[in-house]
């Protein structure tokens, strides 16, 4: 299992008791990757994470999303909960469907390239 | 009698006499009818040298210019104003130097006698005691009734300023006693200023403190407003590499190398949870670093730290704490206060220490060592793996920005003499390893200051031949647009890279935070809070002033060639700017 991989199995076991109570839909909908990068922009989630996920800073480091091996229905919780200082985002705000093109759009980025390849890292 | 209309003396002469014993090489100002006759005297008696006037268009300005040039040259420059307008104006830049416990030398003018004023406006440029709005942030302030009582007071400013913990000082000058002529010059003295040696903590107590040090599995240093000379990075280097323990900065100097195996101010939650005991060196908000904030609707605070885990303070803070405003932070429960001045109770710290290791312990300490070095190595490869997404992305994100501008100047002698707000990069990617790689930041946090700041910086740089750079956010820019002219003016070379980010991101980012609490969506975070429409071209701003300027600049391709004429110039003994639009952080 990969690093990404078990950080989000760690995370999903920890967001387990507030999944119970989801209010969402189990059979996630397709998401629309193209609508999901619009979204991002549009309801903010760039301010912090970067308009490619890169990652960035609020009152602390905000991860990086690109490429996020997150499954959609823990992506969810994060999402309708909030972690630490983030925003919790409820159905008001973003319904399930823009949460699911939200999640395509963060799965469908690239993500870290190697680093080999870039002469300016290496100085 | 004839009315008199020469005279042969001033008494701003004599003031002129006694500034130039400081040996203040600059004084920064915005011209004001109330120090009119100091300003002259500098000019013409004084010949415009030590201090030479540095011209700004506004009065936070030139005491932002006097923060940045005490912080890379280790001594206050002087900075003047009106006392009513002027330090209205200028109090910002204060609160500012106060937070961040630097020197400014600062004097305003002042019309006392009322029968003396005669316009209206000299009197509303006048008043009772001018230093009552500052004075919950300056160290200490005098309004001198004659010029020996001013030379005493000269000094001694000068003298409480420099003593840890430093701090802004202000001098009220009477426009009379600037003016009028000596009346006996054989009577004045100029007392001659002895430095305060800063004082080292008790011996004893670093006794203790090694021992806990030296006994302990996990010992973290902390450190923030610790190196005030070039000396102070190598006694914490020497302190952390006998324990070869972690190291945590949280940069309000350049106290630590970023690529140092033993910096882990990036991993800062990994070494502070594991600690068994910590030192923290000249901190200033000691509580806010070992905790972990939530800001969320129920607001807590949750300790790093372990429930046993011992925490030592070094430093001159507790010696100074005024009441009102609460820059002092929240209370923190040690186990230990040591009052003293960090760096100048390091080496004996490190004495202390050195005694105290045996065979045993120093195979131990090299294992620890070794373990936080691939630690250090390991989250280095991480952020440069980071820095990789979205590297061809537009707007260009900040670690490619960062990864630029490195490119173009790791091979000069170069000094990051500002930052915009919250871009980690340099200090992910960039090797500090001078006392003036990097400048701190504003301590009061008060937008304003990092442009003009880091000219002060850069203008303490200009005679080391360093390259002075600064990344620059547009909001602070927006502040003070004035200081490109100053810069430009007088030859100045300093590289402003523009953070341009359109927008104050942190305001941004918390109005959000308040919208989703009350589930009313976030389209509209952007009022109040971002820089569009129209967009701010600070590439032509910068012209207009006389920098050279390229930009905006969107597409990354073309930010190293932009950056690379940017720094020619530069390297000429010029002002230049770049303008580059950023993604948000």
């Amino acid at each position: 299992m990969s690093i990404r991989k078990l950080k989000s199995a760690v995370l999903l076991a920890m967001l387990a008791p507030f999944v119970g109570n989801a209010v969402w839909c189990e059979d996630a909908p397709a998401g629309d990757a193209a609508h999901g990068r619009s979204l991002f922009v549009t309801v903010g989630c760039y301010e912090c994470h970067g308009r490619v996920g890169q990652g960035g800073t609020f009152n602390y480091a905000a991860p990086t999303l690109a490429h996020m091996a997150l499954p959609l229905q823990g992506f969810k919780v994060l999402v309708r909960m909030g972690l630490n200082d983030m925003p919790a985002y409820k159905e008001q705000v973003l319904s399930d469907q823009d949460v699911a093109d939200i999640h395509a759009y963060l799965s469908s980025l690239p993500g870290p390239r190697p680093v080999k390849d870039f002469p300016l890292l290496n100085q | 009698m004839a009315d008199p209309v020469t005279q042969t003396s001033s008494g701003g002469d004599f003031m002129v006499d006694v500034l130039k014993t400081l040996d203040l090489e600059y004084l920064a100002m915005n011209p004001a009818s109330n120090f009119r006759g100091l300003h002259e005297a500098v000019i013409n008696y004084g010949m415009n040298q030590k201090p030479e006037v540095i011209t700004c268009p506004h009065e936070e300005i030139a005491f932002s210019i006097a923060q940045g040039y005490a912080k890379i040259e280790g001594k206050p420059m002087a900075a003047i104003c009106h006392g009513t307008v002027g330090l209205q104006h200028a109090s910002m830049a204060l609160y500012n130097a106060w937070c961040d416990r630097v020197p400014i030398y600062a004097i305003i003018g002042n019309i006392v006698d009322a029968e003396k004023r005669l316009q209206q406006f000299e009197w509303v440029h006048s008043a009772i005691d001018p230093a009552a709005i500052v004075r919950d942030y300056v160290k200490w302030d005098d309004q001198p009734a004659a010029l020996q009582h001013f030379a005493e007071s000269a000094i001694r400013a000068y003298k409480i300023a420099l003593t840890p913990p430093m701090g802004p000082l202000l001098l009220s000058l009477d426009a009379e006693l600037q003016e009028n002529p000596i009346p006996d010059r054989a009577r004045l003295r100029i007392p001659a200023l002895t430095r305060v040696i800063p004082s080292v903590a008790d011996s004893g107590a670093l006794a203790e403190a090694a021992h806990m040090l030296v006994s302990a599995d996990n010992p973290v240093l902390i450190c923030d407003r610790m190196a005030r000379t070039p000396d102070g990075m190598t006694h914490l280097i020497e302190l952390a590499e006998a324990l070869q323990c972690a190291v945590v900065d949280a940069r309000g100097r350049m106290n630590f190398p970023s690529r140092h195996p033993l910096n882990h101010s990036e991993r800062k939650a990994a070494v502070i949870g594991e600690a068994d005991v910590i030192l923290a060196i000249e901190m200033n908000d000691l509580f806010a670093v070992t905790h972990s904030l939530s800001d969320r609707i129920e607001r807590s605070t949750r300790p790093m730290y372990k429930s046993d885990t011992r925490i030592i303070t070094l430093g001159s803070r507790d010696l100074l704490i005024k009441s009102n405003y609460q820059d002092f932070g929240r209370f923190t429960a040690v186990d230990m206060a040591i009052a003293g001045d960090g760096e100048s109770s390091l080496p004996l710290l490190t004495e202390q220490v050195r005694k105290l290791l045996d065979a045993h312990r120093k195979t131990a300490f090299a294992a620890r060592g070794k373990r936080l070095a691939d630690a250090h190595r390991s989250v280095t490869e991480q952020f440069k793996s980071s820095a990789t997404i979205g590297w061809d992305a537009s707007p260009i994100t900040t670690a490619r920005l960062c990864a630029e501008l490195y490119g173009q100047i790791q091979h000069e002698d170069w000094s990051l003499v500002g930052n915009g707000i919250s871009v980690y990069w340099p200090h992910r990617l960039w090797d500090f390893n001078k006392s003036y790689s990097w400048n701190g930041a504003s301590g009061g946090s008060g937008l304003g200051y990092n442009a003009p700041a880091s000219t002060g910086g850069a203008l303490a740089n200009k005679r080391h031949g360093r390259l002075s750079v600064a990344i620059q956010g547009d909001g602070d820019l927006m502040y003070v647009p004035g200081t490109l002219w100053t810069a430009a003016h007088h030859r100045i070379p300093i590289l402003y890279v523009m953070h341009n980010n359109r927008a104050y991101n942190q305001e941004y980012m918390y109005l959000q935070a308040m919208a989703n609490r009350h589930n009313r969506g976030v389209t509209k975070a952007h009022i109040g809070t971002t820089i569009t429409d129209p967009n701010v071209d600070f590439a032509t701003v910068a012209k207009g002033f006389g920098v050279y300027s390229e930009g905006p600049i969107t597409d990354p391709a073309q930010l190293g060639p932009a950056l690379q004429r940017a720094v020619a110039v530069v390297k000429r003994g010029e002002p230049a700017l770049v303008d580059v639009i950023t993604d948000q952080r």
